[in-house]
Parts: structure tokens; sequence; C-alpha cells
């Protein structure tokens, strides 16, 4: 009798240590809760239910404005796929990456490496050269393209008045020009970022290679070649991928410059998404063409940083 | 040493010549800020005749400017608020406390970092219409932090992973709730991050150009990269007041890069080093 006295006591604790533990776990998930749900939410809201949304409007024929939506399937995808147009746009994105990678990668780390060297002074060259890079977009967008202009431009002032009025011409206005004129207002407003990271790479790396190949009487060009730009291989990694993205992602310039013109001649995916949607009102069209540049976008970066988790 | 100071010398000249290049567009708007037509266009490279902040001033009155700086001050003060008080906690959450599911939530809001803002802005516009935000600041403000979150959370996530797990311990031990040990003992060793993070978010919202183009349609509530775009436009031909206009435009930004030019420059380079 008084044997099952205990036992049933144990068992009321452990009940109570059970039922402690479920109010714990309760209170640790309200507290956890507490901390991520503002931030859950106001992503839930703002950038993962539009993405859903962006997958659902593509495949709808709609305006923007009736209250019914027609289900197409994948019809704006097959639009999609022979579209000259946005073949066009998506052509002139490559031209952008390429020259944007040409400008901006090795010129930006000869700078940086040029700044590494100065014994005084660093602080403000690093300051003074990256302040293009404060500047807002619609400020770069707007002085260069009065730089640009053909009448009253600097450029062809100076060109007519050293005798070179042949090479003066409208450089927002022609095919040849549009693009690389494009791409060096936007290098001028995004070297500095990419100056600075080289620069934070630079100072990681150990002085007791260069004077190593100092014994070994190597020249600035060689230990430039063999020892800065194998070891910043790393920040040559990030500082290429975000190249290519944001060449991808260009809309600010292009649109404050050219709105995509003359002729669609520097029309990028980003300015033909907006153009197709808000000026053309063929907003489930507009998505579907965005959808694609999206997806390019994310498995262009998913895939870098797993090249570079691997490599590192 | 001879051979190794006049090379100093060198490198020296060599970056004044880049850096004279580089600022020149910046001078060149300056300077024809305070010209004539006549006179940006029969001599482009010399000093202005008389120095009037004539442009500069018509350039407020007519385009509006006081009203877009306030606006943006307002969108991009608010959107520091909202990212500093949300992606904070956040980001101790996911370094600090170990839950079910914390990698794979992390992952999730990771993704947002990859998505471009091109390829959710039409739905974002529908979105906001529907709720009765679009055209306000306030939708506005809402959007650019929400978009400014994955990375703020990443950061946030990053700097509270360098603060040694023991000192949470140790202040659990003396009865300190979870907030209580995230304001009294964790925000303030995370200032670096947190500046890190608000210039970051400053620069983003400030300069922003696609969110307000397509979310705000009156001129009344335009932000000043917006307003500066539209100005031109109505300007065409008036390079003088353009480019008193453009030179408003760059103030403020200029200002605060002066002021913040120290921590401005470390947190670029940790930021995006992470």
């Amino acid at each position: 009798m008084n044997m099952n006295l205990p036992t049933v006591n144990v068992s009321a604790q452990n009940q109570n240590i059970v039922r402690g533990q479920r109010n714990n776990k309760i209170k640790r998930f309200a507290v956890i809760a507490s901390f991520l749900s503002p931030a859950l939410i106001l992503y839930g809201v703002f950038m993962l239910y539009p993405m859903a949304d962006a997958v659902r409007y593509s495949l709808f024929d709609w305006n923007g404005a009736s209250p019914t939506m027609n289900f197409v399937g994948i019809e704006n995808y097959a639009r999609l796929a022979t579209d000259t147009l946005f073949f066009r746009a998506l052509g002139n994105n490559l031209l952008w990456v390429v020259l944007s990678l040409t400008l901006m990668v090795i010129p930006t780390l000869v700078l940086a490496v040029l700044i590494s060297k100065v014994k005084r002074g660093k602080t403000f060259f690093r300051a003074a050269f990256y302040l293009p890079s404060v500047l807002s977009l619609a400020v770069v967008g707007v002085l260069w393209s009065k730089i640009y202009d053909p009448t009253m431009g600097p450029i062809n002032i100076f060109l007519r008045a050293v005798g070179f009025d042949f090479m003066a011409r409208n450089w927002l206005g022609e095919q040849m020009f549009v693009i690389p004129a494009l791409v060096i207002a936007s290098t001028w407003a995004f070297y500095g970022l990419y100056m600075i990271l080289f620069l934070a790479g630079l100072q990681s790396i150990e002085p007791q290679m260069y004077e190593a190949a100092d014994i070994d009487g190597a020249g600035p060009i060689r230990k430039f070649w063999y020892i800065t730009v194998p070891s910043l291989r790393n920040t040559m990694n990030v500082v290429i991928s975000m190249v290519i993205i944001h060449a991808l992602k260009g809309f600010a310039l292009i649109w404050i410059m050219t709105q995509g013109g003359p002729f669609y001649m520097s029309e990028v995916v980003s300015t033909l998404v907006y153009k197709t949607a808000f000026s053309m009102n063929q907003v489930s069209y507009a998505t579907a063409q965005s959808v694609v540049l999206g997806i390019i976008i994310i498995i262009f970066t998913i895939g870098f940083n797993y090249y570079r988790e691997r490599t590192e | 040493m001879s051979r190794k100071s006049s090379s100093q010398l060198m490198i020296r000249v060599v970056l004044f010549l880049l850096l004279t290049l580089i600022i020149a567009p910046i001078i060149y708007a300056v300077l024809a800020s305070f010209k004539t037509n006549m006179e940006i266009f029969s001599s482009p490279f010399s000093l202005p005749s008389s120095w009037n902040f004539e442009n500069i001033v018509n350039a407020w009155q007519v385009g509006n400017f006081q009203q877009y700086i306030i606006n943006s001050a307002i969108v991009t003060v608010g959107g520091m608020f909202v990212v500093a008080l949300v992606a904070s906690p956040a980001g101790y959450a996911f370094s600090q406390l170990t839950f079910k599911g914390n990698n794979l939530i992390f992952y999730i809001v990771l993704l947002g970092m990859a998505l471009p803002v091109q390829a959710i802005i039409i739905p974002i516009f529908f979105h906001l219409r529907s709720m009765g935000l679009v055209n306000t600041l306030t939708g506005l403000t809402l959007v650019s932090a929400a978009l400014a979150l994955p990375f703020s959370i990443f950061l946030m996530r990053n700097t509270f992973r360098d603060v040694p797990k023991a000192l949470r311990e140790s202040a659990m031990i003396d009865g300190a709730g979870e907030w209580r040990i995230f304001w009294t003992v964790m925000l303030p060793l995370a200032k670096p991050g947190l500046v890190a993070l608000l210039i970051f978010t400053f620069m983003n919202i400030w300069n922003d150009f696609l969110l307000p183009l397509v979310l705000l349609m009156s001129q009344s509530k335009y932000t000043i990269s917006l307003g500066l775009y539209s100005f031109q436009g109505e300007m065409a031909t008036n390079y003088s007041l353009i480019f008193g206009g453009t030179v408003i435009s760059m103030i403020p930004s200029i200002i605060v890069y002066l002021i913040f030019q120290r921590s401005f420059i470390e947190g670029m380079s940790s930021g995006s080093n992470k």
C-alpha cells in the first residue's frame, strides 16, 4: 500500500516537470518570435509575397486596371522567347557587363595599389577618390547627360576648339557610342566602392611577400602580377560578381540619360520592364520579363557564392 | 633613399592627375551653376564672370527642392529607424539564440539578398495600391526598409556573432531576460555594426531612384532624386537652372559624407567583405 504512494508522487512530479517544460517551451517560442517576427512580417509582406505574386501575374493576361485576370499559362513566356526587343535588351545588358568589367576591375585595382603605396595622405586620396560614389545616380545621370550634350556639352566644345570637329558627335544618340558613354558614366559612379574593397584586400597581404620578391629583384609590374593579383583572389571574386550584378540590374542611369533610346539602342531589360508595365499597360507580360531577369540574377548570385565557398 | 622618395613623388603626381580627371565633372557642375546659359556655352572651362547664387536660389524656388529634401529626409530617417529597430533583434536571434529552423529561416531571408528589386517591383506597386499606400511617403518608407532587410539582417548577424556567447550566459545567471540582455549588453557591443548599417541604409534610401519613380505620382511627394529628374525634364534647355538643381542635390550627400567619412569607408569595406 505504502509502496504505491511514492510512485504516484513521482509521476505527479514528472507531470509537473513536463508541464513546466512545455510552459518553458511556449515562453521560449514567444521570446524568439518577439525577436524575429517584426523583421519576418516586413520581409514577408513586401518581398516574399510580391515574389509569389510576380510568378502569379506572369501566368495571367492582365493590364493592371481590369478587375479580372485571364489565366494564360506560359503564354507570356512563349511570347518572350520570340520577342526580338527582349533579346536586344538582354544583349545590351551583356554588352554592359563586358564593358563594365573591362573598365572597372583592373583600372580600379591599379588605382588602389597606387593609393596603398602613398606614405602620407593615404586617407585623403582614399576619401577624395571615393567622392563621386556618394552622389545619387540621379545627380550622376543629369550631370553626365549635360557633359555629353551635343551642343552645350564640354566634350564636344573641347573637341571643336582643338580642331577635332569630326570627332564631336551626339554621344547619347548614336548606336556605336550610347552604351559605352553610359558605361563610362556608370564607372564614374561606382568605381569608388570597388577601390575601397581592393584597398581593404591589399592591407591583408603579408609585406614579407614583397620583401622576398625585392630580394629576387622583381620589378613593380612583376610584383603586381605575381603577388598582388593572386593574393587578392577573394576580393577579385567579390568585385567581379558585384560588377556583373550591378550591370544586370542597371536602371536609374539609363532611365535618366536615355530612357533606353534612341530606338531601343540602349534598352536593357529593366527599362523594358518599366515601359511595358507602366506605359504600355501590359502588366503580366512585363512581369514575365522581370521574372526572367530575376531568375538570371538569382542563379548567377547563388552560383557564384557556391563557387566561392568551394574555392575558398 | 632618394630613389624611394622620387618614386613617392611620382605616385603622388600620378594620383593628383587622376584625381583632377575624376573630380572634373563635379567642378564643372559647380562652376556652371554660377554661369549664364551663354557663358556655359561660350566658355565652359573658365571661372564664372561673377559669383552669384542666382541659379541655385532660382532652382530652389522654381524647382520645389525644399519639399524634395524634406520628403527625402522623412523617407530616409524613417527607413533607417525601421531597419535598425527590426533588423538588429533579428540578426541577434539568428546569431545567438538556438531554435529549430534557425538556419532554414535565415536562408530564406538570405535569398532576398539575391533577389533584385526589378523582379518584384510590379507586384509591389499593385500590392501597395490595394493597401492604399501608393503615392504616400509611408508606403515608400516601408518598402525601402523591407528591401534593405536581407542585407541588414545579414550584417547584424555577423556583428552579433563576434560577441562572445559567455557574455550572454553570465547575464542570464544574473537573471536578465533575453530582451534585457539584448538592450543593455548586446546592442552597445554591436555599435560599430549598427553604425555601418545606418550609413548603408542612409545611402541606399537617400539615393534611390527606381522605388520613388514607381511608387510616387504627385510632385509634392517626390524625393530629391525624383525631383531632380523631373526638374531636368521641365527645364530641358535652361542649363544654368539644371546645374543649380544638380548642385542643390549634391550638397546633402557630400555633407553627410564629409562628416561621417571615416566610419563611412570602414563600413563599406567591412560590410561588403563579409
